[in-house]
């Protein structure tokens, strides 16, 4: 499948470190594109769109992308400025939407609360409050915790200086623990 | 206290990955990578069309540019040399009085010049050489 959608493609094979169809691509960093843009929106249908457009400015780039440095963070860089544009550009809507998807998915207060229900509810909070963030902590805090990159990978993927990253990713930390404490 | 410390941040850490991880209800429908290849080859020619047409429009608008420069250069020219001309000598006259009045006041006699420049040389000297003053004091 994906060589016939490479060949599809056109994309020529060469003969560098280990080089990599536009599908291959795909369907390897999907999960992870589509998640970066989810955490970073915090709305499915955003997430959606992101994540396609990211691929199609991938497909129309591909010919011109560096195939000796990782596909995976240009793509989560592609991602990230993609999702940081929709969230510019659509933020009011979006938050409506976010509000009232998370009020739909409220407890229950009449069942009693089991450990997985705290725990969903704990995931629920903290998600809430990453998607609250303001956008250049929110941003370093998902690539971190959620693509699980290093801080210099962040420093790669968002262009910024490695020693900013490391006092964002503190800054964004320290947030997120002031969120969490003021609404138990 | 600095482990207590470093605890509460390796929680707060487990905590963020665990609840920024996907879950399996989260999990997008699969790319079709056909369709984007699709959509954006649809999006090509029109893309194309566009930047051709910004091409040619703004080769046109450079060679109307340099179409007016060339028509209305020679027209224009003499009368830009004498005016720079002309500014050029004014200038030249503003700054020669003051000029000419500190030049005067140089070559009187009573002002030596070399007394001056005697005094400049060691000011110069001495700032080089960071000189403390030493005051004698005799009692």
């Amino acid at each position: 499948m994906a060589t016939s959608v490479a060949l599809q493609l056109g994309f020529p094979v060469t003969a560098t470190v280990t080089p990599v169809t536009f599908a291959e691509g795909v369907r390897e960093h999907q999960d992870e594109v589509y998640g970066v843009a989810l955490r970073i929106t915090g709305d499915r249908d955003a997430a959606l769109d992101v994540a396609s457009s990211t691929f199609f400015k991938a497909y129309r780039a591909f010919d011109r992308f560096d195939q000796n440095r990782p596909l995976r963070h240009w793509l989560l860089r592609i991602a990230t400025n993609e999702a940081i544009s929709y969230v510019r550009t659509r933020g009011r809507e979006l938050r409506r939407r976010v509000d009232v998807e998370q009020a739909t998915t409220l407890a229950d207060p009449t069942r009693a609360p089991d450990a997985e229900a705290l725990a969903r509810e704990d995931r629920a909070r903290i998600r809430s409050a990453v998607s609250l963030l303001p956008e250049l902590y929110r941003v370093v805090i998902v690539l971190r915790y959620f693509n699980e990159l290093s801080v210099d990978e962040i420093a790669q993927v968002t262009g910024r200086p490695s020693s900013t990253v490391g006092v964002q990713l503190l800054r964004g930390r320290a947030l997120l623990r002031n969120a969490l404490e003021v609404r138990p | 206290m600095r482990n207590d410390q470093l605890d509460a941040e390796l929680f707060d850490e487990i905590r963020l990955r665990r609840a920024l991880r996907l879950e399996a209800a989260e999990l997008p429908p699969r790319l079709d990578v056909a369709a984007i290849a699709a959509r954006a080859d649809a999006a090509r020619p029109a893309f194309v069309a566009a930047s051709l047409m910004s091409t040619a429009v703004a080769g046109l608008a450079a060679a109307g540019l340099v179409a007016l420069v060339a028509v209305a250069l020679p027209s224009v020219a003499p009368g830009l040399a004498s005016d720079l001309y002309s500014d050029g000598l004014q200038t030249f006259a503003r700054l020669a009085i003051p000029a000419s009045a500190l030049l005067s006041l140089a070559a009187q006699p009573t002002i030596p010049i070399a007394t001056l420049a005697a005094l400049a040389v060691g000011i110069a000297y001495e700032l080089a050489q960071r000189r403390e003053r030493v005051i004698e004091v005799t009692s």
